[in-house]
């Protein structure tokens, strides 16, 4: 799985803290999804496209 | 989960202050070193920003595998450390044989649920499954209780000089009962539940 978290962030001006705490998770959870380490589950998913004024689609791409 | 966490840290302590009054100073060290590894996080923003950092769904997924694998090591250890108890049977079975067959079915009846959960959970009514956990519970409670009434019972004795009973009638008649229940209760259901159709 590969994400463009870390590029909407970049384009927001946020930092990986400051989306965490816009989330409601820890920071080391944003660095694992920004590298694609972490599965999140769909309500995580969504709050962080919404926090990213973005969807799902757009942010989680997923290699068949 | 806060209170998980303070759980832990006391518990910590309490074990700590323990060792420390056997003089096992070597094993309290590693102890206060281990729980400072585990949670420097917590501890870390407890200092900077007077709050604990949030629980998240990652941090919760990998306490719960944590609390899990933990639980199947100590069931494996134990039944593998009362092995030897309940296979020299010499003159007849006595009260540490019993016991350490209770263990060592209990360890078997978590590992086996470990191993095979999965294949039987999808075959059981909501019921059942209520009642296996139900059963389940039973048998962690009966070997804490059963831990802790040994504890109590070793430490009112020393401390007052006499007997102590009602600790001593726990671990040995009270918490062996609802361990058995628990374990028959647990594996009957289990077995119901890998046999199954599918429902």
């Amino acid at each position: 799985m590969k994400t463009r978290i870390k590029e909407y962030r970049a384009k927001h001006n946020l930092t990986q803290e400051k989306l965490a705490g816009m989330v409601g998770v820890r920071r080391e959870t944003i660095i694992f999804l920004e590298q694609g380490k972490y599965n999140p589950s769909l309500r995580l998913a969504y709050g962080v496209a919404r926090a990213l004024q973005t969807t799902i689609e757009e942010l989680f791409i997923f290699d068949d | 989960m806060k209170k998980l966490s303070w759980t832990i840290l006391i518990v910590a302590l309490v074990v700590t202050i323990f060792l420390i009054a056997v003089e096992a100073y070597y094993v309290a060290v590693a102890l206060v070193v281990g729980t400072l590894i585990m949670s420097h996080r917590e501890l870390w923003s407890l200092i900077r920003k007077r709050k604990l950092p949030p629980v998240d769904e990652r941090v919760k997924e990998n306490t719960a595998k944590a609390v899990r694998n933990g639980f199947i090591f100590f069931a494996a250890a134990t039944a593998i450390l009362m092995l030897p108890f309940t296979v020299i049977l010499t003159e007849g079975p006595d009260t540490v044989q019993v016991l350490a067959a209770l263990f060592l079915s209990a360890g078997l009846v978590y590992l086996l649920s470990y191993l095979f959960y999965d294949r039987a959970e999808p075959k059981m009514t909501e019921k059942r499954l209520k009642l296996l956990k139900k059963f389940f519970w039973v048998v962690g409670m009966s070997i804490g209780v059963f831990i802790i009434s040994v504890f109590l019972h070793n430490a009112l004795s020393g401390l007052f000089g006499v007997e102590e009973p009602v600790f001593f009638i726990i671990a040995v008649i009270l918490a062996p009962l609802a361990l058995v229940v628990g374990l028959i209760g647990s594996l009957v259901l289990f077995i119901m539940g890998l046999v199954g159709n599918s429902s």
